[in-house]
């Protein structure tokens, strides 16, 4: 199974929630298409949800990391990762990006930090 | 009577992204015959999958004519893997590494480290038609099965 994406909005938080696979091809490039869309719409505030994602390869991660530069720079704004699997929060481990990304097991802790 | 050997997998695939689905069934069917654990099938298929990306897209630069070649066999509790590509090869110790702060916002460059993370050897050499030839060995603890 490839990715799914779902978007749902909370006051001016966008939650992204991805399901099923994401991996180099059509996994990254749908990732890709969808931030760089709600980025161009004005969005600034994002929540990855990836309670869903049961395998991501470093193409996958590579496309987090960019949409979390992506945010800086073009809207001033942030990403916040919400329910890492343990394989997922393994791996971000490895690769030391949870020390860049800012991640959460609650949706609601997760929307309370990002209010200003 | 003898015992049968453990099955041994074997892969061929041009230089396609798309070519990648196959390592995928191929890994899968190489779990189920060993009777391997659902996570350690996972950290093997995503080892696996990092060193075909990096065959294909790093060794043979995506040429469609050039193939990626991958091994799979089980010596008693030792997994061994052999990934070799068509390119001009490469040298392991060249590679940035991505934790380095400078590194961490790139968008690439994190496939050997995952490697290595979750294989006991990683050896990188050349193989007989003179591209790259990566061994990758995991010995199986009592939770792989």
């Amino acid at each position: 199974m490839s990715v799914t994406v779902k978007i749902r909005r909370l006051d001016d938080v966008v939650i992204i929630d991805l399901s099923g696979r994401i991996t180099i091809g059509d996994g990254t490039l749908t990732i890709r298409d969808t931030f760089q869309e709600l980025v161009r719409a004005g969005n600034s505030k994002f929540l990855v949800n990836l309670a869903g994602v049961d395998y991501i390869d470093s193409s996958g991660l590579g496309e987090l990391v960019t949409f979390f530069t992506l945010v800086r720079k073009e809207a001033d704004g942030q990403v916040k990762l919400l329910n890492l699997t343990r394989r997922v929060r393994d791996l971000l481990q490895i690769t030391k990006l949870l020390t860049v990304f800012e991640s959460f097991d609650n949706e609601t802790e997760a929307l309370k930090s990002m209010r200003n | 009577m003898a015992l049968n050997a453990p099955k041994t997998f074997e892969l061929i695939i041009p230089s396609r992204l798309e070519a990648l689905e196959s390592v995928q069934r191929l890994v899968t069917e190489a779990a189920l015959e060993y009777k391997l654990s659902e996570d350690f099938a996972y950290w093997m298929e995503l080892s696996i999958s990092e060193s075909m990306i990096n065959a294909i897209r790093h060794g043979n630069r995506c040429d469609p004519s050039k193939n990626a070649h991958l091994r799979i066999s089980l010596n008693g509790s030792e997994l061994e893997i052999i990934v070799e590509d068509q390119g001009t090869g490469f040298n392991l110790d060249s590679l940035a590494d991505p934790t380095e702060t400078q590194n961490l916002l790139k968008p690439s460059g994190r496939g050997i480290l995952i490697i290595r993370s979750f294989m006991d050897e990683v050896n990188l050499s050349v193989s007989e038609g003179g591209g790259s030839r990566l061994r990758m060995v995991k010995r199986l603890p009592e939770s792989a099965r």
